[in-house]
């Protein structure tokens, strides 16, 4: 995961030098760094205190249960909702989802799932949606991106109606 | 020439301490504690020691990438030129603006907190609403970055493939909603 910080970390050098060949003035950059830290990251760690517990208290087996091809199109209200309620990082979530795999999720339930967790991942809202653009933008977000991890199912559906391309790897 | 007067501003660390510990700090503060006792009571203390140790390793990974996504994003409210930022991205983009924002989200590298850092910054500048929204979502469902280092070795390539193609069109559509919504949309520190 370290190309991640790497490309933050050249982003930033290059902004600086841009920065110092403009002149900037230092005290605004610093006074908005100071305000938005104080926004997020008290109430940053917080939220992933109790994402931790929400992860260790999720019923995986029971949920993965009721994704599998004879749910039909069924399982994929279910998928989403579990997307919904994974409060955590994709350490955790595509731990979740392979395990789902190995139970014998459909792909689409599986789709679903994935999608649903990267649209709504709750602790991506708590930690930089409301702090940095509050409720408003939240609220207009969601009921947009609402339908995409059901459309993503169903269209994966239909896929498989006439191919089954994308069975996932269960050799881990 | 730097100008730090704010720092000795009272009024203005009181502002940002309130920022820091308001209503919805306190919220937060309950939720951890009430689904760790949830966790205590239902799957036993060791369990609770053990969510508490993954936060931690996952803070201690964490907190370099908030300190320099948060440096990255005050760089950028700084200096881009806010005016002339909404003139291009501010009016009804089309299909086009949409399109555009779909593939700027695939593509945007690094976790939530550079995109939503940026996201953050372009919003301010008073960015078409459609643009904003398929933007974050294209980044969330297409992201490239993710999908190599997530989707691949977890799911299979085929998987992540047919994921990413299933969910190409879906930005977009989401975006057009977006434009469609009767929702007022009020942008966090868009009124400085």
């Amino acid at each position: 995961m370290s190309s991640g910080l790497l490309v933050l970390i050249l982003l930033l050098m290059l902004l600086i030098g841009l920065a110092l060949h403009q002149r900037q003035d230092v005290g605004p950059i610093l006074r908005r760094i100071l305000e938005q830290f104080a926004m997020l990251v008290p109430r940053m760690l917080l939220a992933m205190i109790a994402a931790g517990f929400i992860a260790k208290l999720i019923p995986k087996e029971a949920i993965a249960s009721l994704l599998g091809d004879d749910a039909g199109i069924l399982a994929l209200p279910v998928a989403v909702i579990a997307g919904l309620i994974v409060p955590a990082g994709p350490v955790i979530a595509f731990a979740i989802a392979a395990v789902f795999a190995k139970s014998g999720a459909s792909v689409p339930a599986l789709i679903a799932f994935i999608t649903s967790w990267s649209i709504f991942a709750a602790h991506r809202i708590f930690i930089y949606e409301m702090p940095l653009l509050g409720g408003s933008f939240l609220r207009l977000r969601l009921l947009s991106a609402m339908a995409v991890p059901f459309l993503a199912g169903t269209i994966a559906i239909i896929v498989g109606l006439i191919s089954s391309f994308g069975q996932p790897l269960l050799a881990q | 020439m730097a100008s730090f007067e704010f720092l000795k501003n009272t009024d203005w660390s009181k502002e940002v301490l309130s920022s820091a510990f308001g209503n919805s700090f306190w919220g937060f503060l309950g939720a951890a504690v009430g689904f760790g006792l949830l966790c205590w009571v239902i799957k036993g203390p060791d369990a609770v020691w053990m969510a508490l140790n993954e936060d931690f390793g996952l803070l201690v990974d964490l907190m370099p990438r908030v300190v320099i996504a948060l440096t990255i994003a005050a760089l950028i409210w700084v200096m881009m030129p806010r005016d002339r930022m909404s003139a291009l991205v501010g009016t009804e983009s089309g299909l086009l603006g949409l399109i555009v924002a779909t593939l700027a989200g695939a593509v945007t590298p690094g976790g939530p907190s550079s995109a939503y850092a940026l996201l953050a910054a372009v919003a301010v500048s008073g960015a078409d609403r459609g643009a904003l929204v398929a933007y974050i979502t294209a980044w969330a469902t297409l992201g490239l970055q993710r999908i190599l280092i997530w989707d691949v070795p977890f799911m299979g390539a085929e998987f992540a493939m047919l994921r990413f193609i299933v969910c190409i069109p879906l930005p977009v559509i989401a975006g057009l909603i977006a434009r469609r919504l009767p929702l007022t949309l009020r942008i966090k520190g868009a009124q400085e």
